[in-house]
């Protein structure tokens, strides 16, 4: 008797594991189709989202809620508890955000942009997430590295670094990036040489400006991924990054993502705030925008 | 900026009174510190409240420009306020008067005494809209699941705007106002407007100047034209009550939840009874007996809706062209404060898909096609010939930004060479990068200016104010759609 449902349970339970990938693999086509094929290393996931209450009293207006906000609300119950599908739908999403602390940046983004790659003292991801101080600092390596290769005194040094999530820096770099870099020229801005920093955490900048001096600086790094998205990434600026800086004299523009704030905008943005802390010299809560 | 107010006038020049509003509404900032800058109207407070006046007319079809120039001119001075500070706006030439044969003459004269602002001229859509505004019916339809429609009844016209969950859904237009029969002291008849007399054919009452009615027939042609007019917003007959309908007639039959009566005929739905000859007559039409019959349907009760006060009658109208017609762009944008600010420009719409975005040639044709389009229905001027409205794009890409840009500029350069500026709107949030990646292929021949987060219409006509702290501008998107009165058009061009 026992043994004969233990064997219905994993049936069951096999068959909604199929079922759920499917729906995934679907979504993820869906999604790429957005793409042109090769451009797309991340598969983002994007479902349509409809409630799981059946015979709402009112559709639209259950609808207008759900396009309010992307928190799991609808999702109805059995019991007490919430449906296999949405109990599945939450571990999924669990688990991206968990794959999105753990995995690396590919390396052929990197290239696409010719971006070297520099690191902190992080050693591993499990250090990195126990000792956040040493992702404020490079390594010897790194920092023979940084002063070979880059340019001293830049007005502007771009940074990009994975932070608490690679695939931030996968999916929104494309866009970010270039539309920063063209806003830059749109102001005649001088650009000195972008590199990548694994295991970097945000006042990582500051160590970085003590080496390079540059007038501006913005790190472009991953955020902590969230069960709403896992690739978000933040722009941290510095008006003269230095040892000794406090986190109010940081400007950041958060939650770059497909479904946040627009990347290609929040680049062009950048360099708008870019050039108002080198005018107003300037950044962080006295910036004036 | 955290917050700002701008100071936005409303002017309504209606077939029997003009009246005028001054407002000021609040931009706050509703986006964190940590996001991309997003301002929106959260607030919007009447200064000032002009009395009705009774609009000024040069015989029976010619307003009287330098009478009303007058009126603002003692109103402005009345309320203490310089034109210099209005920065948003919008003037109203209503119902019967915008057919008018000087309202173009009216349009260009407000403009100039004014103030430097965003003027609009309205067809009865638009003014229906911004009546149903100032009503509080968008407001009210928030609130209930329903649709709620408010009828603004004036001199001229009657304009039903429809609500749905604070969306304008539809508008109609009807002959039915207090001055289309006007009355003397004993009830004889002195004009019937040549608008409605296919409908009283119909009907078969006879009214023609000379003839004197009594109370009782005064108040069967008004109750025949109210229940007509009730009939066909509410769906239930659209035969006779059709021939009332000022333009398009409505396709379908949308339920109505609730209803509200606004204008200065929705201020005579009162209990005062009209009993008397005197009192049918007080305005020298039968405008009372129209109010009058329109309380007692309501009493009645025998529409299936709920009947509910608005929140204005005789200043709805121009409280909603003050309050509610500005509209103001997102706040990461890529403007030229010189250029600004623009007035007028009529919209051409390119609706992307995702082949579009992906296929090139695909997004060339379609550009081509739109240019054509915008040639052929825009004269050459050397003027800005159109504002290209993008929609459909759901998200998009750096790669797909610069093809978008590519086959935007190559051609508009060509066709379009003598424009001095080219004018995009988009609907998503994109308009700086994409207004960067323009001026990038451009570098101001001609000039760009890009603002997002507007929606716009075939049909529409656009005016963009001056930028409020360089970065946000007020825009009045006016929907010209179904208008009939073509000799506007062209306004303040």
């Amino acid at each position: 008797m026992e043994q004969q449902l233990e064997y219905l349970v994993d049936k069951v339970v096999a068959e909604l594991q199929k079922k759920l990938s499917e729906r995934a693999r679907n979504g993820s086509a869906k999604a790429l189709g957005a793409f042109d094929g090769s451009e797309s290393p991340v598969h983002v996931v994007e479902e349509e989202r409809g409630a799981n209450v059946p015979n709402p009293k009112w559709q639209e207006g259950m609808q207008e809620l759900l396009d309010s906000t992307p928190a799991r609300i609808g999702v109805w119950r059995t019991g007490v508890r919430p449906l296999t599908r949405t109990m599945l739908q939450l571990r999924r999403d669990h688990a991206a955000a968990v794959d999105a602390v753990y995995g690396e940046v590919q390396q052929s983004l990197l290239d696409e942009f010719s971006l070297f790659t520099v690191e902190t003292q992080y050693d591993n991801t499990e250090n990195y997430l126990k000792r956040p101080d040493m992702g404020r600092i490079l390594n010897e390596e790194g920092v023979r590295l940084l002063l070979e290769r880059c340019q001293k005194k830049p007005q502007v040094q771009i940074v990009v670094s994975d932070g608490l999530s690679a695939s931030a820096v996968d999916a929104n770099l494309r866009d970010v990036l270039p539309a920063l870099l063209d806003s830059l020229t749109s102001y005649g801005l001088s650009c000195g040489t972008p590199f990548f920093v694994r295991g970097g955490r945000v006042a990582s900048m500051d160590h970085i400006g003590e080496l390079l001096q540059p007038e501006v600086l913005v790190l472009l790094i991953g955020e902590r991924p969230g069960l709403v998205t896992a690739h978000s990434m933040s722009a941290y600026m510095c008006y003269r990054p230095r040892k000794g800086m406090v986190e109010s004299e940081r400007t950041v523009i958060s939650n770059i993502h497909r479904q946040g704030t627009s990347p290609i905008e929040a680049g062009a943005h950048i360099g708008t705030i870019l050039s108002k802390m080198l005018e107003q010299k300037a950044s962080g809560v006295k910036l004036v925008l | 900026m955290d917050e700002q107010w701008i100071q936005s006038v409303g002017i309504d020049v209606g077939t029997s009174t003009t009246k005028m509003i001054v407002s000021r509404l609040r931009l706050g900032r509703m986006s964190s510190t940590f996001s991309l800058p997003r301002y929106q109207i959260v607030e919007r407070q009447l200064l000032y409240a002009s009395a009705v006046h009774p609009t000024p007319l040069i015989g029976a079809d010619e307003i009287d420009a330098e009478g009303i120039g007058a009126i603002l001119a003692a109103e402005y001075e009345r309320a203490k306020i310089s034109l210099s500070a209005i920065k948003s706006g919008a003037v109203i030439i209503t119902g019967e008067t915008a057919s008018k044969k000087n309202a173009e003459q009216i349009v260009h004269l407000l403009a100039e005494r004014s103030g430097d602002f965003v003027v609009a001229t309205a067809g009865a859509d638009l003014e229906g809209v911004l009546a149903g505004k100032g009503a509080g019916a968008q407001k009210r339809s928030l609130s209930i699941q329903g649709t709620v429609v408010n009828v603004d009844i004036g001199g001229g016209t009657a304009n039903a705007a429809y609500f749905y969950r604070g969306k304008a859904i539809a508008t109609v237009t009807f002959h039915v106002g207090g001055r289309l029969i006007r009355l003397d002291k004993r009830g004889m008849v002195q004009y019937v407007s040549p608008n409605i007399k296919s409908w009283l054919m119909a009907k078969k009452l006879q009214v023609q100047p000379g003839i004197q009615l009594t109370v009782e027939e005064i108040g069967e042609i008004a109750g025949e034209m109210v229940r007509d007019m009730l009939d066909y917003v509410t769906g239930r007959d659209r035969q006779e009550s059709g021939l009332l309908v000022l333009g398009h007639q409505l396709r379908e039959r949308i339920p109505v939840e609730e209803l509200s009566v606004s204008g200065g005929v929705g201020q005579l739905m009162t209990d005062r009874p009209v009993h008397t000859m005197a009192q049918v007559s007080e305005y020298g039409d039968f405008g009372p007996m129209l109010g009058y019959v329109l309380q007692q349907e309501r009493k009645k009760g025998t529409y299936l809706l709920r009947w509910i006060d608005p929140e204005q009658t005789v200043r709805a109208t121009v409280i909603g062209a003050g309050m509610q017609s500005t509209k103001i762009s997102g706040s990461t944008v890529h403007i030229k404060p010189e250029l600004l600010p623009i007035r007028n420009i009529p919209i051409l719409k390119l609706e992307l898909t995702a082949e579009h975005l992906h296929d090139s040639s695909r997004l060339h044709s379609e550009v081509a096609a739109v240019y054509d389009m915008g040639q052929r229905l825009f004269e050459r001027t050397t003027e800005i010939p159109f504002a290209l409205s993008l929609s459909g794009i759901r998200y998009c890409s750096y790669q797909q930004l610069q093809r978008i840009a590519d086959e935007l500029t190559l051609p508009y350069r060509h066709q379009f060479a003598d424009s001095p500026t080219m004018v995009v709107l988009c609907e998503l949030d994109m308009a700086k990068a994409l207004g960067q990646a323009l001026e990038l292929r451009c570098k101001g021949k001609p000039h760009i200016i890009c603002i997002d987060q507007v929606r716009v219409e075939y049909g529409d006509y656009i005016d963009l104010g001056e930028p409020i702290s360089g970065t946000i501008i007020p825009v009045v998107v006016k929907t010209l759609a179904f208008d009939e009165h073509t000799s506007i058009k062209g306004g303040t061009r």
